[in-house]
């Protein structure tokens, strides 16, 4: 029964151990855990069981039945940068690492589509391909360590995602390993459309809350064949969303079109790699162009234009590709900036409609003065997509506390314009009761009724997603009702 | 009769009798069709008329313009029709955000049309858009040659309303362009053939109208083929950017421009420069011996318009002879297809019209022919495609002929997730019965 070398009496430990090919594919020492108590979002932390690394399809299906048959909850970890909490084991879960499954199966240009494990790292798609002229779309900050596995399942998004879509944009095909061990495809062969309702698209951004992802046919793209970027400085915001706002109605679908504030533009000149941004500047436009080159041209000159009406300070395109990876490396590390900054800081990810910014902006710098929080606001201004940064400090009593209120206003403020409370990071742990803000009851039971279906004993990475029932004598009895129904 | 009387009777009693009809046709060879129509005009009459019927066991088939009435479904009639074509209009429009939000009984063309003068447009070209409504096109999933430059329904839509079979509102997604909170419940009801919900309000993202766009047609003779494959894999490994690149098989050409020829056709839309300089890089390329025509403007827009109209239409008697398959296969496996849907006449009594994109992986075949003649032609495509790790689902054929094969194919291994998802949400079968995959 026992296996070698592994040192613990938790029988689940070693009947684990077993199916992934013994102590070197697992984790169980309390000081080994303690690297996976959370992810990006610090401020839950809980022990997980074990962690497990299996390193293929059939290795996470016996994990996954083992866990089910013995009741033990479990759910799926990529990189650990998810930013809502999703692969925190608040169960006490074993933690099925997907970090081993690494592998890019196989490319085909001709048919534009490739074939990755969930571990692979989104970044190194676009590097494997890009001697051929083609790049995977998708862009999280955080390509270069996150993986595509956490991609699909927090339907990830990036600053290029403007014109080109987010995650579920780019799936084609999954695999997935169910709750209950048995082992699905999903889109097969890559082809669009398959009959019957569209669990593909179900699938991605259900927080790993439906099944454990074992391999992703993703779509590629030919890399445009020129791109253009322009760096815009605001003597005030509100001018700068406007200029937001006209390129778009100008009729320009920019690649990106990303924007910082001045706290924002305090932290990112502080930190790693500094472009000199001028300091007393209220905020900055990051705005990309791509596509057939003689068409570029004229609508930089029309973004110029517009920048320009709106009372621009400075505008002026990239001299050179070096000049405009500098311009991108500054936004792109941008949250992990604040920490030049602030000790800590709380990344928030509400959307708005485009035309409401400024007073969306307005009402963040309201609730900074009601809580006496510094807030920057780094965010994918094209299409609504706020990133506030709550700057505070854990080792201050009740910091940590008001952060969470600061984050959880913001919110507030998006849903209360029409918007929503996460357009990229998931809900995760971190704003399941926020979720209240945007779905009545019944949508929120529409929903968990369809994880029913899928992940019926809930084994599957509790507690995620949704506000507690417990919240909402209501909500609980519905949904005993429901389970009753069944 | 009197099952019918009292159904009309108690029909009055929750929907004003002015939107209530009793059935005037004697036969609908199309099926899905209904004993009484319902035309309601608020959320409040759909909700009550889904609540009654849930309530009472009876079932009621949804429709939209009607055009789809060969899709699917294997029942003459259902008790009630609904029928969103009164449905219609405009919910909100911000210009600046560029998103709307429409009833779902608006027809694709209304919409369109209403965004012409901002200049923006729902990036989708789905058939038979004078009468399709937007909301039937979304339960269908709709897409067309466009889909490589713009995607499909599913890449448009980011919120729905929607109307459970017990009279619940449901919303799914919201009225922002980036949404991750909760499920993505649009996907789950987009293609669902209204078998779990009637939609009601569709949020659509817009995007601006191309300031130019332009068609090329390369037609190319009968064996050329590998051709046209070894052409369209240049043009879509270089870095010009078509919206279109769709293979036309030589009846479909003929009828539409004249050449009884496999013709390929690719469109640009974008800024008049970098439309022109397309155009250009195409011209250098073109292989010997293909014929090319270029439409600009409007002719292209024509051209389009046209062909939104090719498939059969189940408003119109003449469809009761035709059949529509959509295919999915790997990109450049459309070759194969369209070259089976060629060989199709030779070795069945039908005629074959066909496209399929090159840069999408999907193909529609359009079938006119005797019944038996039809069916063995759709097996043949759907071996076809089978061979090729594809899949051919029927979109249009008579009723009669529907009962004779499996519209959506096979049954796939996750089934039960599927059943398991209509039991939840509509345990009575109320909605579309038997319209979907494996009889849901
Ligand atoms: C500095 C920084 C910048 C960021 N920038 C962006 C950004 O621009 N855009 C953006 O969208 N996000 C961003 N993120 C958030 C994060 O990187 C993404 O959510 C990413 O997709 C998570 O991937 P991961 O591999 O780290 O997943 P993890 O954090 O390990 O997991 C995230 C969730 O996915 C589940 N999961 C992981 N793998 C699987 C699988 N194979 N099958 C099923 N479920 C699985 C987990 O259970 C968990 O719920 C950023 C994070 C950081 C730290």
């Amino acid at each position: 029964m026992a296996v070698k070398g592994i040192k613990t009496k938790d029988k689940h430990i070693h009947g684990l151990a077993k199916l992934v090919g013994g102590q070197r594919a697992i984790l169980y020492h309390k000081e080994d855990l303690v690297a996976y108590d959370c992810d990006g979002f610090t401020i839950h932390k809980h022990l997980p069981r074990a962690v497990v690394f299996p390193k293929n399809t059939e290795e996470v299906a016996k994990c996954v039945k083992y866990c089910a048959t013995h009741n033990l909850p479990f759910l799926a970890r990529g990189a650990g940068t998810g930013l809502s909490g999703g692969a925190v084991p608040l169960h006490n879960e074993v933690i099925i690492s997907l970090v081993r499954m690494k592998n890019l199966i196989s490319v085909d240009l001709e048919n534009r589509r490739a074939v990755v494990e969930p571990g692979f790292v989104n970044l190194k798609l676009t590097n494997s391909i890009a001697d051929r002229g083609y790049y995977y779309a998708p862009d999280p900050s955080s390509q270069y360590c996150c993986t595509i596995g956490g991609n699909v399942a927090e339907n990830a998004g990036g600053a290029h995602c403007l014109k080109y879509g987010v995650t579920t944009n780019h799936i084609l095909g999954l695999e997935v390993v169910l709750p209950d061990g048995e082992i699905i495809e999903l889109g097969q062969n890559g082809i669009p459309d398959a009959p019957g309702y569209d669990l593909l698209g179900l699938m991605t951004g259900s927080e790993g809350t439906l099944g454990i992802v074992t391999k992703i046919t993703v779509r590629i793209l030919k890399n445009p064949e020129a791109k253009k970027t322009v760096l815009a400085y605001f003597d005030n915001v509100t001018d700068g969303s406007q200029a937001v706002s006209d390129i778009i109605s100008a009729g320009i679908v920019p690649a990106a079109l990303e924007m910082m504030d001045k706290t924002a533009i305090e932290g990112v000149e502080a930190a790693a790699f500094p472009v000199g941004h001028p300091k007393d500047i209220a905020a900055v436009l990051l705005i990309e162009v791509d596509g057939i080159a003689v068409g570029i041209d004229e609508q930089i000159t029309q973004i110029l234009d517009v920048c320009t009406a709106r009372n621009v300070r400075e505008v002026r395109a990239a001299k050179n590709e070096e000049e405009r990876a500098r311009w991108w490396a500054n936004r792109k590390t941008g949250f992990g900036a604040m920490g030049a900054i602030s000790p800590d800081y709380l990344v928030q990810d509400g959307v708005i409609p485009r035309s409401r910014l400024p007073e969306v902006l307005e009402r963040i710098e309201q609730i900074s003065e009601e809580t006496g929080l510094r807030i920057a606001n780094i965010f994918h201004a094209g299409d609504g997509n706020l990133h506030p940064l709550v700057l505070f400090d854990a080792r201050i009593p009740g910091q940590t506390e008001k952060a969470i209120e600061a984050g959880s206003a913001c919110l507030q403020a998006c849903a209360d314009v029409g918007g929503t409370i996460t357009g990229e990071h998931g809900v995760g742990i971190e704003k399941r009761e926020e979720m209240r803000f945007v779905f009545k009851d019944e949508e929120i039971i529409a929903q968990t009724n369809i994880r029913e279906v899928f992940n019926p004993g809930n084994l599957l990475n509790a507690g995620k997603l949704f506000p507690t029932p417990g919240r909402c004598g209501e909500v609980k009895k519905e949904m005993k009702e429901a389970l009753l129904a069944q | 009769m009197l099952l019918a009387e009292n159904l009309l009777e108690e029909l009055k009693t929750i929907i004003p009798q002015e939107r209530i009809k009793e059935k005037d046709r004697k036969s609908d060879p199309l099926g899905n069709s209904g004993k009484i129509t319902v035309l309601p005009v608020t959320e409040e009459e759909i909700s009550a008329v889904l609540a009654y019927a849930n309530e009472q066991g009876k079932k009621i088939v949804i429709e939209g313009g009607g055009t789809k009435r060969g899709f699917g479904g294997v029942e003459e009639e259902g008790d009630i029709l609904l029928s969103m074509a009164e449905f219609k209009g405009v919910v909100e429009h911000t210009a600046g955000d560029m998103t709307l939000t429409v009833k779902a009984g608006t027809t694709f063309n209304e919409l369109q049309d209403f965004l012409l003068d901002y200049e923006q447009q729902i990036s989708l070209d789905p058939p038979l858009r004078e009468q399709a409504t937007i909301g039937g096109i979304v339960s269908a999933n709709e897409s067309g040659p466009k889909r490589l430059g713009y995607g499909s329904s599913r890449d448009a839509v980011i919120g729905l309303r929607m109307i459970y079979p017990d009279g619940t509102i449901i919303r799914a997604g919201g009225k922002v362009v980036k949404n991750v909170a909760g499920y993505d419940m649009n996907k789950l009801f987009i293609g669902a053939m209204g078998t779990l919900g009637v939609i009601t309000e569709v949020t659509v993202k817009l995007r601006p109208i191309a300031k130019y766009e332009s068609l090329i047609l390369l037609s190319f003779e009968e064996q050329d083929l590998e051709k046209i494959r070894a052409f369209s894999k240049e043009l879509l490994d270089s870095s010009i950017e078509p919206v279109v690149c769709e293979l036309l098989n030589p009846s479909l050409s003929k009828k539409l421009i004249g050449e009884e020829q496999y013709t390929l056709a690719v469109s640009f839309e974008d800024v008049e420069s970098s439309v022109h300089y397309q155009e250009e890089f195409v011209k250098k390329m073109k292989p010997d011996g293909a014929k090319l025509k270029l439409l600009s403007g409007m002719d292209a827009q024509d051209f389009w318009r046209i062909f939104s109209a090719i498939a059969p239409n189940g408003n119109e008697e003449e469809s009761f002879e035709e059949a529509a398959v959509k295919i999915g296969a790997v990109n450049l496996t459309i070759v194969d297809i369209i070259k089976e849907s060629r060989q199709l006449s030779s070795s069945f009594s039908v005629s074959a019209e066909a496209h399929g994109g090159l840069g999408h992986g999907i193909s529609s075949v359009y079938l006119k022919g005797e019944s038996k003649e039809l069916l063995k032609a759709i097996t043949h495509l759907r071996k076809t495609a089978e061979s090729l790790g594809g899949y051919a689902i029927v979109k249009h054929l008579p009723l009669a002929l529907r009962k004779e094969i499996e519209v959506w194919g096979k049954k796939p291994a996750y089934f039960f997730l599927l059943e398991g998802i209509k039991k939840k949400i509509d345990p009575k079968r109320t909605l579309n019965p038997k319209r979907y995959v494996g009889g849901l």
